[in-house]
């Protein structure tokens, strides 16, 4: 096993030093003591890869050891803060649960045997496989689930390989519906990170999108900014999040009926005549049908569909009117919730438009127009004979334009049914599919029916433990992170150096890659010793001086930015009519609604709460429940119940209890959280809890899987994205 | 001489938790013990409801119990304000500890009594303190109050603001502009 | 209200718990420390021209004394984080920390205990004394008895009010923050004194004086203690909160309010057992049923004086100003 009860004492014992007050005290710096020694203090800079918001970090390196990470000043994504999670990086650099050397399974799958093995060894085995299946089913049966800055290594090894059968949770089960909604609309994503400009809004409308909870670094200071500046806060929540303790406004909106809101609202904006009429004019088509289309969408409606007060619908919505175009509809990021969300999403993107507040201050900025294109390297990746699963799973837009990661859930299915054709090995890199994707029983179907597995991990989560091989991955202060390009504000390149050198025997994802590379057949594809050899080549593409870029880790390009409309800066909009389309005909084509119609979701039978989830401030996903700083921080999530059920429940603040889905899947015992803060038919928890490997000191099941609760979910017809707010729960008492 | 204090805009805070997670790795504060700490209190009833995010550290008391109360001098008031430890005069008696009405100390992996520093290493070098470095919201304010342009001042002299347990007669200088959310 | 704390430190919540029984036990042997040098300087100075026979009660409360206090002193020593510094104690003073005065009290007490214990020994028993150096001392100080048994009588009553005044300074602690604290401190280390003194006497004249002395002791301890009670429950909410440990048997607090059933079944008991001995005292001859209620009403007091260290100790920690 990768830490064997052994090595748990041993660390445990290094870093514990004792105190009279019997408790066992870690500080970070004895965390940070199991590592070499080196010379004095250096300051590096890099890239957080705690989240997926990519801040840039400057690492403070004291004789060969990081013991502090502050925001680089120079990176717009941190502007010289990092969040709770990017503050705590060290905790997973020297978390002592880390997975050490490479790891072939030798027990059945599941049960954490695993025998260590040399990289050498670890590789031929998946080499050999890799080949075999390549054999007997094609290249195309092997499938690749990457998300982070390793996956850019990954892709190009699995293109050259002959495979695109890429799947990233990331942007399935996260923001794929919205950047497919607003792509239709805008024929451009809202961007990732968003161009949303709170800090100037003087109306901020967050339907979902808990922040200050959910913690893109950039985009809370800009929130923060923005309430600083008093902007009005409108907050559309079943729970009374952070974010809706700052409202002006709060809606408790009964869960799944948020477009019932969004149509009457732009019903009333257009029937009071609201909206910006020169910009709408301009720049949009299909007005005149939005207008038909949503005329009986009216406030009484909306009131009995989303149990929300007209007067509250009407007096928010006149608001949001009064001060247009500087009011910012956020398109939210996690959009995978009910399987409606591309249309959702659409409803969004449509509300921005008629308020004309795309390319407006305190709306949403243009990105810059500048570029640099220019790459390099061997690109002519064989041309797979069958076409990737995403194109050919049934949902028309699964891979829009530009967006090129598809349905996981696509690619779990053909896995488990072998149609369109079978699939036999997954390459899993900085993604936790068990937890990320919805019913962890199809995806252990699919994953039993695989010849290979191989996951490559920081630490030993769920999906590894499934694997036949865990390859023990450099995490992200360990390696270099690649150049790339920045197009949001500003035109801007970024780049990591590894703050030191990777750990135990782990190896940074372009060596992994280049390494498997190699045994492939596939050694062109990686002319670059290293990654740093990469990016110093790139720079001279670009021009750019490697020495400068790689000390500050990220540079602007000054001059570039053009957020506003204005008479010479017009936006572009890349759809076939290049106007913004209120009515899409693309959608029409394929047979869904033009405009988005309003269809009402399940809603919970007696006994049942729907399960709804977020983020804590503190934590990403599973990847930090076990970092010892963060749990120290926030040990294990709680389910929130309104007290009014609670109480006829019988169930008590901080009582244990348990959660049983509608198709009797039970969880984990979980301590109740009794709250006016929630509706009566929802319950809410944080994502990423209760992890199921024994080998994790702090994660191993504390708290409740909201995933494994996930048994049903909706997947939107239009993309493939899943919706996984379809679930109901029963609260039971734990005896 | 400055006299340093720490201004609280709780109305932007954002409850990130940044600040508690900076602290600890910037002082390299064991497990289980904080210099700071954000408390959210939510009061009322569904759906009218108020929230407060309220950070807490050592309030630098220009009465400090915790001081008075040590018996080798280990806790001292510096010359410039801030209340401090001299770790190799602490017994580890607790009395500061239990002195402290904020219950802004700790015992650390050594046995010394620890607490919020101001983050003492880092002003003397002419940067702000942690906490207020990374501080998202922007919430945590830092400076000198006798310097009538640092920051503290400037908003101070500009909007309300009140100590915690101003009963308690220890003359706080983190100070709190309050403000809780309002429904309408 | 809902309240939820991220970064709460585990010293401090949700309760303070800094101090244990250690602190308890060592304010509980301060106080005995304080009794014994009271009662027996008392004593030694009213017979002072009695047969060593008739005084022997005393003169062995006074060797206790310093035993009682160095195991007390122990006890504190104990419960520092940093032993080693220990000595840091003795290379400062804070006029503002009772903890200081205590230190430096202490610094002062022990020595002087055991000079006034030595000197109390007559020439008969001398020879308990194992080395020639305190035989000697013991004789050289003899004649200044007296004045010994005055500053240890000083110090005694410093002793048990300092061991009040430790906790009754701090204000972030409403439950010890009273000035009746070092008042009930004290009368409790008196009747604690004279309660071991009965134990360890063998002399009915002893015991018939320090049991008479003792219900003195108790009734005005009661008195204190519900003083203390209606002070507190007729004070700000914080001090009002602070004692409501000890009314309330829910399931968290339960120790506390079995405390306090004890504290108020003790005493008064002890009283009244007392009272009988000493109208029984008056008529007959010592029976053994009195002398076992005579010893039991003596531990009894003893007992109630600990619970009531313990009880301070825990149910002060929870109580906070907000
Ligand atoms: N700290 C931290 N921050 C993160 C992340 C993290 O892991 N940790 N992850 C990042 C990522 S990748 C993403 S995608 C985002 C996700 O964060 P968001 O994009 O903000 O996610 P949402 O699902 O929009 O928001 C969750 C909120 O939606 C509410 N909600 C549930 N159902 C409904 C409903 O039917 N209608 C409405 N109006 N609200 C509902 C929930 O009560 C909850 O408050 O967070 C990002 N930020
Ligand atoms: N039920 C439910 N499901 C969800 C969500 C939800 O809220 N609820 N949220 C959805 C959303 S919005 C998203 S974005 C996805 C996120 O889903 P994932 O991206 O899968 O997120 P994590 O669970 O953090 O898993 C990341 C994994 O990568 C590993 N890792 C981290 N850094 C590195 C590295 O540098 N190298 C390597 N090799 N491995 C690394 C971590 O150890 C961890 O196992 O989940 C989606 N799924
Ligand atoms: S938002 Fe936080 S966790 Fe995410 S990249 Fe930035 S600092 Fe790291
Ligand atoms: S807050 Fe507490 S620790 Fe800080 S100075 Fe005041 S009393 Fe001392
Ligand atoms: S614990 Fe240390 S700092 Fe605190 S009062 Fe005792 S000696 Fe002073
Ligand atoms: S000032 Fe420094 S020591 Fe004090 S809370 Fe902030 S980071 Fe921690
Ligand atoms: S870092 Fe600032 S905004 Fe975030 S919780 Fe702390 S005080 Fe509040
Ligand atoms: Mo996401």
């Amino acid at each position: 096993m990768g830490v064997t009860r052994r090595d748990f004492i041993k660390i445990a014992g290094a870093a514990v030093a004792s105190s009279g007050m019997g408790a066992c005290q870690l500080t970070p710096a004895a965390l940070a003591a199991q590592a070499g020694s080196g010379p004095a203090e250096t300051y590096v800079a890099t890239n957080c890869e705690m989240c997926h918001w990519c801040c840039g970090l400057i690492a403070k390196v004291v004789d060969g050891k990081v013991v502090k990470l502050d925001g680089n000043p120079l990176h717009p994504n941190s502007r010289g803060k990092l969040c709770a999670r990017g503050n705590s990086g060290i905790g997973l650099l020297y978390d002592p649960d880390r997975v050490k050397t490479p790891l072939i399974r030798t027990g059945s799958r599941g049960d954490g045997k695993y025998k260590k093995a040399s990289w050498d060894e670890a590789l031929n085995y998946v080499a050999e496989k890799m080949l075999s299946i390549k054999k007997v089913y094609g290249p195309e049966a092997m499938a690749l689930f990457a998300v982070g800055s390793c996956s850019a290594h990954l892709a190009p090894l699995m293109a050259a390989f002959g495979s695109q059968n890429f799947g990233k949770p990331s942007f399935a089960q996260c923001r794929g519906a919205r950047d497919v909604g607003y792509e239709l609309t805008y024929g451009i994503i809202p961007g990732a990170p968003e161009r949303v400009d709170l800090a100037k809004s003087k109306v901020t409308v967050l339907f979902g999108s808990h922040l200050g909870e959910n913690v893109h670094n950039s985009q809370v200071q800009d929130f923060a900014a923005g309430i600083g500046a008093q902007a009005k806060l409108i907050v559309i929540d079943p729970r009374y999040s952070t974010a809706a303790g700052k409202a002006a406004y709060w809606l408790p909106i009964k869960p799944g009926t948020d477009m019932a809101l969004m149509l009457a609202w732009i019903n009333i904006i257009i029937k009071h005549e609201l909206y910006d009429k020169e910009y709408v004019e301009q720049y949009t088509t299909g007005f005149e049908e939005l207008k038909a289309a949503v005329a009986d969408c009216t406030p009484e409606w909306a009131a009995r569909e989303t149990d929300l007060p007209v007067k509250q619908i009407i007096e928010t919505v006149m608001e949001v009117a009064r001060y247009r175009p500087n009011v910012c509809i956020h398109p939210g990021r996690h959009a995978s919730w009910y399987g409606n969300d591309v249309q959702r999403s659409r409803c969004l993107a449509i509300l921005t438009a008629i308020l004309g507040s795309w390319g407006r201050e305190g709306g949403l900025y243009l990105p810059t127009k500048a570029s640099l294109k220019k790459s390099q390297g061997k690109e002519d990746f064989p041309i797979p004979e069958k076409k990737p699963i995403m194109d050919i799973c049934g949902y028309p837009f699964a891979s829009m334009a530009g967006l090129t990661n598809g349905s996981t859930t696509g690619l779990r299915d053909a896995t488990i049914t072998g149609k369109p054709y079978p699939i036999k090995g997954w390459m899993v890199m900085g993604t936790n599919i068990l937890k990320a994707m919805p019913n962890e029983k199809e995806t252990m179907d699919a994953i039993n029916n695989l010849d290979l597995l191989v996951t490559a991990e920081v630490m030993p989560l769920d999906t590894a433990m499934v694997s036949d091989v865990i390859l023990p991955s450099a995490s992200y202060l360990e390696q270099f992170d690649d150049i790339g390009v920045e197009r949001g504000y500003h035109l801007g390149v970024t780049m990591g150096r590894a703050a030191v050198q990777p750990l135990y025997e782990s190896k940074d994802g372009y060596t992994i890659a280049r390494e498997l590379a190699k045994k492939l057949g596939l050694a062109d594809y990686f002319p670059w010793e290293s990654l740093e050899a990469k990016i110093k080549s790139q720079c001279k593409l670009w021009k750019i001086d490697y020495d400068e870029l790689s000390k500050k880790g990220f540079m602007e390009m000054e001059g570039t930015e053009a957020p506003y409309i204005t008479a010479e800066n017009q936006p572009v909009f890349k759809t076939p009519s290049g106007k913004i389309e209120l009515y899409s005909k693309r959608l029409e084509k394929a047979g869904f609604d033009p405009i988005p119609k309003y269809t009402p979701v399940e809603q919970p039978k007696e006994d049942y709460f729907r399960l709804i989830y977020g983020r804590s401030p503190v934590h990403s996903f599973t990847r930090t429940t076990n970092n010892p700083l963060l749990h120290d921080l926030f040990k294990e999530n709680e389910v929130w119940i309104s007290a009014k059920k609670a109480k006829a429940l019988g169930v008590k603040h901080g009582q244990y209890v348990t959660l049983v889905n509608q198709d009797g899947v039970k969880s984990n015992r979980v301590k109740a959280k009794v709250t006016q803060r929630i509706r009566e038919d929802c319950v809410y928890m944080v994502h990423g809890f209760s992890s199921s490997s024994k080998d994790l000191r702090n994660a191993y099941r504390k708290g409740a899987d909201d995933q494994g609760l996930i048994t049903r979910y909706a997947v939107d017809p239009i993309c493939g994205a899943t919706g996984m707010r379809v679930n109901f729960v029963k609260v039971v008492k734990e005896v | 001489m400055p006299r340093y204090a720490m201004v609280i805009d709780q109305r932007r805070c954002v409850g990130c938790m940044a600040c508690v997670a900076a602290c600890k790795t910037e002082n390299n504060v064991p497990l289980g013990s904080f210099r700071t700490r954000v408390v959210e209190v939510v009061g009322g009833e569904f759906p009218n409801l108020r929230m407060e995010l309220r950070s807490e550290l050592c309030n630098h008391c220009e009465n400090p119990p915790c001081a008075y109360n040590c018996p080798t001098g280990a806790s001292y008031k510096e010359s410039d304000g801030t209340v401090q430890i001299k770790r190799y005069k602490c017994v580890g008696c607790k009395a500061c500890i239990a002195a402290c009405p904020y219950e802004a100390r700790y015992i650390d992996d050594k046995g010394v009594a620890d607490k919020c520093s101001f983050c003492e290493h880092r002003i003397k070098q002419g940067k702000e303190p942690a906490c207020v470095a990374t501080c998202l919201g922007g919430s945590r304010i830092f400076g000198d109050l006798d310097d009538p342009n640092s920051p503290v001042s400037k908003i101070l002299s500009e909007v309300g603001s009140s100590v915690l347990l101003k009963e308690a007669g220890t003359n706080p200088k983190v100070f709190y502009i309050r403000k809780l959310s309002k429904l309408e | 209200m809902e309240i939820t704390i991220t970064g709460a430190n585990e010293l401090t919540y949700p309760t303070l718990h800094i101090w244990n029984w250690m602190v308890s036990l060592y304010l509980f042997l301060g106080g005995v420390t304080a009794g014994l040098l009271i009662m027996s300087a008392i004593g030694n100075l009213r017979a002072r021209n009695l047969r060593t026979e008739e005084k022997i009660d005393v003169i062995k409360a006074a060797m206790f004394a310093p035993f009682v206090l160095m195991a007390g002193m122990f006890f504190i020593w104990l419960d520092l984080e940093r032993k080693l510094n220990s000595y840091w104690f003795f290379l400062s003073f804070s006029f503002t920390s009772p903890m200081s005065w205590g230190g430096w009290g202490l610094g002062l007490i022990l020595p002087l205990s055991m000079l006034y214990a030595l000197s109390v020994v007559p020439e008969e028993y001398r020879h308990w004394l194992k080395f020639d150096f305190l035989k000697n001392l013991s004789r050289w100080l003899n004649p200044h008895m007296t004045a010994l048994a005055r500053t240890v009588f000083a110090l005694g009553i410093f002793l048990g009010i300092y061991t009040g005044i430790l906790l009754s300074v701090f204000v972030a602690r409403p439950l010890w923050n009273s000035s009746l604290l070092p008042v009930l401190f004290l009368t409790s280390a008196l009747s604690t004194g004279a309660a071991l003194i009965i134990i360890i006497s063998k002399k009915k004249a002893a015991q018939l004086f320090f049991t008479k002395v003792d219900i003195w002791l108790i009734s005005a301890e009661i008195i204190i203690i519900a003083l203390f009670f209606l002070g507190h429950l007729t004070s700000t909410a914080p001090q009002r909160e602070s004692v409501m440990p000890f009314f309330s048997y829910s399931h968290e607090y339960f120790v506390f309010g079995l405390s306090f059933i004890l504290i108020a079944f003790f005493f008064p008991l002890a009283l009244v057992m007392k009272l009988m001995h000493v109208q029984e005292e008056h008529h007959e001859q010592i029976s053994g049923g009195s002398l076992f209620r005579m010893k039991l009403s003596a531990y009894m007091v003893l007992a109630g004086g600990f619970i009531i260290r313990l009880a301070w100790v825990y149910v002060g920690q929870i109580s906070k100003l907000s």
